[in-house]
């Protein structure tokens, strides 16, 4: 499981959640385990038989104002149950303080005491968008992911299919490139997000050429940092007999960190422009996703045309098996 | 050449999904192959030409096949079409 300690947490976060520690350096040392976070209002009240320990604590209006109608014994007790708690720290939020004992508590049993400028609600959205970013599930591929009309395009293949060579031409055609050869993939919101596994920049290798920068050679528009992922295309060689689709009524789906995404297996053979292809997959889609799909609509039309030549069939004289005679006129 | 005339059997007639597997059964042949209807003819290898034929429940059709490998093309799509495309 996924660990960070509360001083990376500080170091990364303190200026955008307006952080100040209230502690010791030392009291930095504890480790954050949960992506979740959590107002302590019932432990604060006694109640720790259901805790979920390694989230950060976040001490909001009520629970300061609870804390000052404890005598001071109460106080220190309940405080002393809470950090028994495996509490990696504790963030008050509004800029507001605790009572000094607890501060010194807090030095004595090594947690972190952190004040936030920010409103209870925006420091909770914060750290929660924060934490799911560290906590996602992540993995690396080999591919090649660009934003084709807005959408995600993730293309895959072997080595020397021309992932790269398809790639190009697009971000010619006025589409923008994520990442070009590894790709990192991760599962945020319900979605799958993916950049390029490489902060080095936006190059890419063509065979016969060798290393293209396309934000210098196009542009700082043909080039996206992230992209939500909405169509795996594999591209693969062309071979007679094997199954490719051809209506598109029926939807098959690659999995990447248990998130569901359409593939579709492209063969590829000389003289097929594969970026138009890619284009005309990426408007279908687009045109799916508001209501309509042509597999169904061409269906649906063989289907009526069928209906009716049935019925005209059925409004025929009847015809029985013992009669021969009308079933040959028929 | 091969030519036999078969009855569509299955109850929703030729429409997307039986067309497919058709066309997709006699794609594995060499042979070329065309589909005959009431004096009109596709290729039995094109989706689109198969589905626009919209061949109804009890409607005959002419199965035409011409190359090395034409009579077993014939022999699995009239299988496929008597085994109603495993649908009724």
């Amino acid at each position: 499981m996924k660990e960070i300690t509360v001083r990376e947490f500080f170091d990364a976060r303190k200026k955008d959640l307006a952080l100040s520690l209230n502690t010791e350096l030392e009291t930095l040392n504890k480790k954050i385990t949960s992506p979740h976070v959590n107002r302590p209002g019932l432990a604060l009240s006694g109640y720790l038989e259901v805790f979920s320990s390694g989230r950060i604590q976040i001490f909001g209006e009520t629970e300061v104002r609870y804390l000052q109608t404890m005598r001071d014994d109460t106080l220190y007790n309940r405080i002393k149950d809470l950090f028994t708690m495996d509490v990696p720290c504790i963030i008050i939020s509004k800029g507001l303080s605790l009572p000094l004992i607890i501060e010194h508590l807090a030095n004595d049993m090594q947690i972190a005491i952190l004040t936030s400028r920010l409103s209870t609600v925006h420091l909770i959205q914060h750290l929660i968008r924060y934490l799911q970013d560290v906590f996602s599930l992540e993995k690396t591929i080999h591919a090649t992911l660009i934003d084709v009309f807005g959408l995600g395009i993730l293309l895959t293949g072997k080595s020397g299919i021309g992932k790269s060579e398809c790639a190009l031409d697009l971000v010619h055609r006025g589409h923008s490139l994520v990442g070009d050869d590894l790709i990192t993939l991760r599962f945020i919101d319900e979605h799958l997000i993916g950049k390029s596994g490489r902060d080095f920049g936006h190059f890419m290798e063509i065979r016969g050429v060798g290393f293209v920068n396309v934000e210098k050679m196009f542009g700082i528009e043909r080039v996206r940092r992230s992209k939500t992922i909405d169509l795996q295309i594999e591209l693969m060689p062309w071979q007679e007999n094997l199954d490719y689709e051809r209506i598109g009524l029926a939807n098959t789906y690659a999995e990447h960190l248990g998130v569901k995404i359409p593939i579709i297996y492209l063969p590829v053979s000389p003289g097929k422009s594969v970026s138009v292809i890619i284009e005309v997959a990426a408007m279908n889609m687009i045109l799916k996703s508001v209501g309509y799909d042509a597999a169904e609509d061409f269906n649906r039309r063989v289907q009526e045309e069928i209906r009716k030549k049935s019925m005209m069939k059925n409004t025929a004289p009847i015809t029985s098996k013992n009669n021969d005679d009308t079933l040959d006129k028929g | 050449m091969t030519t036999r005339s078969i009855k569509v059997e299955n109850r929703l007639g030729l429409h997307a999904r039986p067309s497919a597997l058709l066309v997709k059964t006699a794609t594995k042949y060499r042979a070329d192959f065309f589909i005959e209807r009431g004096g009109e003819r596709v290729n039995g290898k094109s989706i689109m030409g198969v589905m626009m034929l919209a061949a109804e429940h009890g409607s005959e059709l002419t199965l035409i096949a011409d190359g090395i490998d034409e009579k077993y093309l014939i022999d699995e799509v009239v299988d496929l079409i008597q085994s109603r495309f495993n649908e009724d």
